[in-house]
């Protein structure tokens, strides 16, 4: 319980923060369209890599059992493709998102804070929440559902590629929407907003808190990347979970 | 363009070069390892990350009886949910999100405090008063962390059965003995080292890489936050593309 606490808690604090910035202050789009570039762009290499990694390792993995039991592996091709776009793609693309993002965002603001550049901005009558939180916040919440589109048709696409190239068997099934419905789309999207909310506030927690010399931001970064992954193995549980309660 | 591309092909042999020093010299000096430091980062890198690996060993369990069980019914295959589920969990799953994980716990707490002592010239401290810092510092490492991330591996895994089977329970009606029956009928003693096979090879990728960009740090408090992020990152390549090569090769090996 206080495992729960301590990961929400601060983020969620901070949540409310944010907002209340928002309404006052406004966004920066300038700010804003830097962090998008950051956290969305800068991050897509590895968010594609990794997803065409994952589709290409569970495709090996479904042909090594299908051959044992039911003899073609197309079969499988309508549900694995609902799989991927509903579950694995939204779970890993947050997982990898939180490493990346969570790391460098806890970096950049805990070495700040450490620096005392954070008080150097509330004396400039800045709002340090506004000129570096929001911005995050938005364009994360922003990146990360472009971002799951992207890893997505990545993990597809290569699990096609290898069927059809590697096993030699027809691969599209691998891109066959048979199965998909407007809820899994849905499904999907929530996941990615709320984790896309969640990394941002929870790495920006982190950082800010960071006190003392060089050592609060390496010890900042681990913190906020754990906190940042477990959170978004959470969110990802509820979310499915809550769908499957409505049965849908 | 080619100038980047250049750059590019630099870094990537860069990187591979200082993977195979701390590597050799890890293997170099296995034999006269320093005992505390082993076994100081044995508690630090796996007891003290016990809690974090049960509940993402809860997490997970629950997580892939949820997604695999709607399968499991549309197909008709209730009774199998115990075989897939635990299959999918020793074979891919839980390597590859407790390799996720301890990446972001491990990687990045090895790599910031290797940063640490390197940014503030301890490390070349070390090198001045004729001590190896590749004896007393990184070989313990890479070692305690591989063996830690091995022997949370074989906890989460039990731990992640055990929720996966509450959760069909509770999701899918399916009983205990059920669940367990697919299970052991089904699934071979081979499943289960392929799985722990992965867990090691994502341990010592984590341990290397972690540790050559905390030796790598440049520049103060932010060199130190930036090898922090870069163990993170690089980590998780490594795992995805480790994934890649070793899964047909294991089911090569175990069928």
């Amino acid at each position: 319980m206080s495992a729960l606490l301590r990961i929400f808690g601060a983020p969620a604090i901070l949540f409310a923060r944010t907002l209340s910035a928002i309404r006052q202050r406004g966004v920066d789009r300038r700010a804003t369209m830097v962090q998008l570039v950051e956290i969305g762009s800068n991050s897509s290499l590895l968010i594609v890599s990794g997803l065409a990694f994952f589709g290409a390792v569970m495709v090996t993995i479904a042909w090594a059992q299908t051959r044992k039991y039911t003899g073609n592996i197309t079969v499988v091709g309508p549900a694995y493709f609902e799989l991927m776009l509903r579950e694995f793609a939204p779970l890993l693309v947050a997982i990898l998102a939180a490493s990346r993002v969570g790391a460098s965002t806890s970096a950049e603001l805990a070495a700040m804070s450490v620096n005392e550049q954070i008080e150097a901005l509330e004396l400039c009558a800045a709002d340090p929440i506004a000129e570096l939180v929001t911005p995050r916040f938005i364009a994360s919440l922003i990146a990360l559902p472009a971002l799951m589109v992207i890893g997505t048709v990545a993990a597809a696409a290569s699990a096609r590629l290898v069927v059809t190239i590697v096993f030699g068997a027809d691969g599209s099934a691998f891109t066959d929407a048979r199965f998909v419905d407007a809820t899994d789309i849905l499904c999907a999207f929530v996941k990615a907003v709320f984790c896309g909310a969640f990394i941002p506030l929870a790495a920006a927690a982190r950082g800010l808190k960071a006190k003392g010399g060089a050592p609060a931001v390496g010890e900042a970064v681990t913190a906020a990347v754990v906190d940042a992954s477990m959170g978004c193995l959470l969110i990802d549980f509820v979310v499915a979970a809550a769908f499957l309660l409505i049965g849908v | 363009m080619i100038r980047a591309l250049g750059a590019f092909g630099l870094g990537i042999a860069r990187l591979t070069g200082a993977l195979a020093l701390v590597l050799a010299r890890t293997a170099l000096n296995l034999p006269r390892l320093d005992r505390r430091e082993l076994f100081r980062s044995i508690v630090l890198f796996g007891y003290r990350s016990l809690p974090l690996a049960l509940m993402a060993a809860m997490l997970i369990g629950s997580t892939v009886v949820l997604q695999a069980g709607v399968y499991a019914v549309k197909f008709g295959a209730r009774l199998y949910t115990g075989w897939a589920a635990g299959y999918a969990l020793t074979r891919e799953f839980g390597p590859l999100l407790l390799g996720l994980v301890m990446a972001a716990r491990i990687g990045a707490r090895n790599a910031a405090e290797l940063a640490l002592l390197n940014v503030n010239g301890q490390i070349e401290g070390l090198r001045g008063i004729s001590l190896d810092p590749f004896r007393i510092l990184v070989a313990p490492r890479v070692v305690g962390s591989a063996v830690a991330i091995t022997c949370l591996g074989s906890v989460t895994f039990l731990v992640a059965v055990c929720f996966e089977a509450v959760s069909s329970y509770f999701s899918l009606g399916l009983p205990l003995r059920v669940f367990f029956d697919s299970y052991q009928d089904m699934l071979r003693v081979g499943d289960l080292v392929g799985g722990l096979a992965k867990t090691l090879a994502f341990g010592l990728a984590i341990a290397l890489v972690s540790t050559v960009a905390g030796l790598r740090a440049k520049g103060g408090a932010v060199g130190v936050g930036q090898a922090a992020a870069s163990a993170v990152v690089l980590s998780c390549a490594a795992i995805f593309s480790l994934d890649l090569i070793l899964t047909p090769f294991l089911t090569r090996l175990f069928g």
